[in-house]
């Protein structure tokens, strides 16, 4: 469903992406984590098409992003749900409008049908009834769900989330948490996390892959990603996990260069 | 590939003409092929003519008075002091309500522009747009577009007209002219074409306008400095390429009259 390939980006003399090669299981919940500024949300941005790479490819469902024209880049958006870090609504519409955005401009609902879709995600969420509510006075937890709901109103084949546990309290952030693992439930679609809350991430994932210095440095099942030997990955989760059978010291993390 | 030999200064202006160049192609294209979201022109030619307004009638009325006052000091000790209206209307209609205009509408809308497409960059909003699948600049760009040239050919009119009625009563109530003399020397300066050219400039300075104001937003670095940076770029640039252009659109236009 979503394959990237050999995937390398740099921003003037920064190495960002250096060579990520990531298969995306379909219908699994897959987390990308890592140290801030190791390029996650980079390379969230290359599977939708917003940056184009040095070199290497992204497929999604077949279409290449990375040569892909505009039209084509449209259709597979069509096909994906996005949840921003800070949920990216327009601070000029009503969470109602913010929610039935994309239906606006994709769908040929009536206006009944587009409410009635609107306050069945906004429900979804645990937001019933704030149709009309300003985005001003949404909490930081209220606008991340506001952002879920429109991310799934279009119905969507996969859903990316990108960092959806920043800038949240510990309450919060498992609110979070939870509101995905329940969405996963709910509609059994593939779901593309980018986190360094890695907490958060062990308890919602399927898979995990790290990325670290911009090269992929680990990829497993969740339940043997938090085994895994490698120094970097180790000293990663020990700063907030308990690991199993730790392997002999904790290892350093060297710290990534500043850009 | 870089052009290193060139002064760094330079070298950056030319990048963002460049890049400015691409922003009205891509725009051009996306406008095209999408058009602007309906309903939305006249919302913001509404938006943008309410705010512009006020302080646009405020500016006019007293650049007429000056207007009014000089050329009675300038034409008086040559026994020309009826040739005031004259004066005033060629000026007011040919050159200032234009430029006046403008420059209320690039200090007023261009800034809110600039502002707000810098803040919606920064929040990821506009990457929000194009992940929903919506062109950015077919939704944020062509209304605003389309709304100031609708809209700016109608305020110059104001500012023409306002620049006319104070020039008149500067003339006639404080400097002691007819105030017939004063209306038919003001008509006989100007004909229908010199309207019609100002509402082209008004045309051109809009176009100019939007486009410097919503390229600085899209291209706003991050951070609240960024968008302070964006909205004083696009107030200047748009002035200045508003000013230094409309020379040569005055010469193209009246530079060759008898």
């Amino acid at each position: 469903m979503i394959e990237i390939r050999d995937l390398h980006k740099r921003f003037g003399d920064l190495v960002v992406l250096d060579g990520i090669s990531l298969s995306i299981p379909p219908g699994e919940t897959t987390a990308i984590i890592g140290p801030s500024g190791t390029g996650k949300s980079v390379l969230l941005k290359h599977i939708v098409g917003l940056l184009q790479p040095d070199s290497g490819h992204v497929f999604c469902f077949g279409q290449d992003m990375t040569t892909a024209t505009e039209r084509e880049l449209y259709a597979v958006r069509r096909r994906f749900g996005m949840l921003f870090q800070d949920g990216a609504l327009f601070d000029s519409m009503t969470v109602g409008k913010n929610v039935g955005f994309p239906l606006v401009h994709h769908s040929k609902l009536g206006a009944a049908e587009l409410r009635a879709r609107v306050e069945d995600k906004l429900a979804l969420v645990g937001l019933p009834g704030t149709w009309d509510r300003p985005i001003s006075q949404l909490s930081g937890g209220q606008r991340k769900r506001v952002g879920l709901a429109r991310a799934i109103v279009m119905e969507p084949e996969v859903i990316l989330f990108d960092e959806p546990n920043s800038g949240l309290d510990p309450l919060t952030s498992d609110q979070i948490d939870e509101l995905i693992i329940e969405m996963k439930r709910a509609l059994g679609i593939t779901f593309v996390i980018i986190s360094h809350d890695i907490v958060g991430t062990v308890k919602v994932a399927d898979h995990i892959a790290m990325l670290y210095e911009g090269s992929l440095v680990a990829w497993d099942r969740t339940a043997a990603f938090v085994r895994s030997p490698v120094p970097i990955v180790r000293a990663f989760l020990q700063r907030n996990l308990v690991l199993p059978d730790a392997p002999g010291e904790p290892a350093q993390l060297p710290a990534p260069p500043l850009p | 590939m870089t052009a290193s030999w060139l002064p760094s200064p330079l070298r950056s202006f030319l990048h963002q003409v460049g890049s400015y160049a691409w922003f009205v192609v891509d725009f051009a294209r996306a406008t095209a092929r999408y058009g602007p979201p309906p309903g939305q022109v006249m919302e913001e030619a509404w938006r943008i003519g309410i705010k512009s307004l006020p302080i646009l009638l405020v500016i006019s009325a007293f650049v007429g008075t000056n207007i009014a006052l000089q050329g009675y000091n300038a034409f008086r000790p040559l026994g020309g002091g009826r040739l005031v209206g004259m004066f005033v209307s060629l000026a007011g209609v040919r050159e200032l309500a234009p430029i006046i205009a403008a420059a209320m509408v690039a200090a007023k809308a261009g800034t809110e522009m600039a502002s707000q497409i810098g803040v919606m960059r920064i929040r990821e909003q506009i990457d929000a747009l194009e992940v929903m699948a919506v062109n950015p600049y077919a939704f944020l760009v062509a209304p605003r577009l389309f709304g100031i040239t609708l809209v700016l050919p109608a305020l110059t009119l104001i500012s023409i007209f306002m620049m006319l009625a104070s020039g008149y009563l500067v003339s006639v109530h404080q400097l002691g002219l007819n105030g017939s003399v004063f209306l038919e020397f003001a008509t006989q300066g100007i004909a229908a074409v010199d309207f019609l050219y100002g509402m082209l400039k008004a045309v051109y300075f809009g176009l100019v306008i939007c486009t410097v104001s919503c390229f600085f937003g899209f291209t706003c670095a991050r951070g609240p400095e960024g968008v302070g940076e964006a909205t004083n770029r696009a107030v200047v640039v748009s002035a200045v390429v508003c000013v230094c252009s409309n020379y040569f659109i005055s010469e193209i236009l009246y530079g060759r009259l008898p």
